[in-house]
């Protein structure tokens, strides 16, 4: 992860932002540059509430390089509020009580990191949403 | 215009440390050439999803074009992830169709024993969106395993039901000297391998090895006895994990399944055997059910009976596929495609399916957002 491409990412990777098309509403994240639904090119910024529910998970005991350091991880597809689903990893829970349908939020935390003396990623995870007493 | 294929040539997968990306290209090459006779390419299209990335031999055409001693050939390098040999052969196809060669040499070629396998699995894991998945971990191999999670649970299966794709492919490999794991798989392997990510095991997954297969496609005559590519397609659809994953489809599958045939003139059941993507057991069963052999959901049902078994109705992965044969990701295309020929050929020893008149090949890139498929015959 270089430092440049992990600046860019910020808006996403740390606010959840996407967009929302100006001309059909259609709301996409990450961000895009042409609507693929009706192909316009201007848009607004949109913050997507950073809520959803578990789709499907995994627990993951062989990862790629950088993701070595979380193993075992829980890896999963939830959907969000606002309709988009999203490849995420949970976190703050054993992965095996990780279940379908577990409502979780987002937080940030620590993604990766390039080498002992690299740049270090800070984006989201999502987590069991915490529960008002 | 009818293609032919004029000459097929493969090494044997394996973990080749005495060779490097370029030898074994050249050796797959220098196999298709001597097989088809005297014949001296107008092109050179090489297919290599990793090797770039790997940091190896890049524009790896030109290097393969010098290396076999051509100096005024054409060059292109293909990567289109683990879909790069279709497409190369695709390209090749238009090259000719168009008119401007009579004569192109494909290879398929990836090395991929030179990494680490976290490295390798990061490296296959850029084919998926770097952005979105790549970049927060994810991979084939964990895509395969939350797809594989869904579909258990969307279609109440226990993961015992998997064990079936990969009975067949090595029962396949079992008799094929070029493969990397050439054995049969019983089902106590099979639920005793490791888990890599649940419900996911080793034993579900193709293992990566280095690789190279060729071919060579000229200009059809109308007498020809050569096996001719009758039909093609390369189709995409949404990028990325998540809609296989939530949809159990495979929509660029399906369309280039039918895209295919239909330029063939033929039907799914005029097909002898077909080569479909089995980079893990998941991608295999939704492939099984893209191009219609299985509705969904049925796919592993169906696996469970001779059907695709050499002696069956429909035989699939005839030499392991690249669960038994191994997974050399840009050259993957191609080795199904050489298999496929030899089976139409007759030249398949102990692999040979009787009465062998059309094949069905499909690669899958990028978990399945692009499908390149071939119909032989």
């Amino acid at each position: 992860m270089q430092i440049a491409k992990s600046w860019r990412r910020q808006p996403s990777n740390l606010r959840l932002e996407g967009t929302r098309c100006t001309g059909c509403g259609q709301l996409e994240f990450p961000t895009v540059i042409r609507c693929a639904q009706c192909g316009e090119i201007e848009f607004e910024t949109y913050q997507f509430a950073g809520k959803g529910k578990v789709i499907v998970a995994s627990t993951v005991y062989e990862a790629t390089r950088d993701f070595g350091e979380h193993v075992p991880y829980c890896a999963a597809i939830i959907e969000l509020e606002e309709g988009i689903h999203l490849a995420t990893m949970i976190t703050d829970v054993d992965p095996a009580d990780v279940t379908v349908g577990m409502e979780v939020e987002m937080v940030t935390r620590r993604i990766a990191a390039q080498g002992d003396n690299g740049p270090i990623l800070y984006a989201y995870k999502f987590a069991p949403q915490l529960q008002i007493l | 215009m009818k293609i032919e294929i004029a000459g097929v040539g493969t090494t044997k997968s394996a973990e080749k440390w005495e060779l490097g990306l370029l030898d074994i290209a050249i050796k797959a090459a220098g196999k298709a050439l001597k097989d088809a006779g005297s014949v001296t390419p107008d092109a050179v299209i090489v297919a290599n999803a990793l090797g770039g990335a790997l940091g190896d031999q890049q524009n790896l055409a030109l290097h393969v074009a010098g290396g076999l001693g051509y100096s005024h050939a054409e060059t292109y390098s293909v990567c289109c992830d683990e879909a790069s040999g279709g497409a190369a052969v695709r390209l090749a196809s238009a090259l000719i169709r168009s008119g401007m060669h009579d004569t192109v040499l494909v290879v398929g070629a990836e090395k991929t024993s030179d990494a680490l396998p976290d490295m390798l699995e990061t490296v296959r894991s850029a084919g998926l969106d770097a952005a979105r998945e790549a970049s927060f971990g994810f991979s084939p191999t964990i895509a395969g395993a939350l797809g594989m999670q869904h579909y258990l649970s969307t279609y109440h299966l226990d993961k015992e039901a998997f064990y079936h794709i990969a009975r067949i492919a090595h029962q396949h490999g079992s008799t094929n000297r070029n493969a990397i794991f050439p054995w049969a798989l019983d089902r106590k392997q099979y639920l005793k391998s490791p888990i890599v990510a649940t419900p996911l095991s080793v034993c579900d997954n193709a293992p990566p090895c280095d690789g190279a297969a060729a071919a060579i496609l000229k200009k059809g005559s109308v007498q020809t006895s050569n096996v001719c590519i009758l039909g093609s397609a390369n189709t995409s659809d949404r990028k990325g994990i998540v809609f296989p994953i939530t949809s159990l489809q495979l929509p660029a599958a399906t369309q280039s399944a039918t895209m295919a045939l239909k330029e063939a003139g033929s039907q799914l059941s005029d097909m002898s055997l077909m080569e479909l993507h089995d980079a893990n057991t998941f991608l295999a069963a939704l492939s099984i059910e893209a191009v219609g052999l299985a509705q969904p959901g049925k796919a592993l049902e169906r696996a469970q009976t001779d059907d695709f078994l050499l002696t069956g109705t429909m035989p699939l992965w005839t030499f392991g596929g690249h669960k038994s044969r191994g997974l050399a990701p840009g050259a993957s295309g191609m080795y199904q495609l050489v298999e496929a020929v030899l089976e139409l050929r007759g030249d398949a020893g102990e692999n040979q399916i009787t009465n062998a008149n059309k094949a069905l090949v499909q690669c899958l890139g990028s978990f399945g957002a692009q499908a390149v498929t071939h119909v032989l015959g």
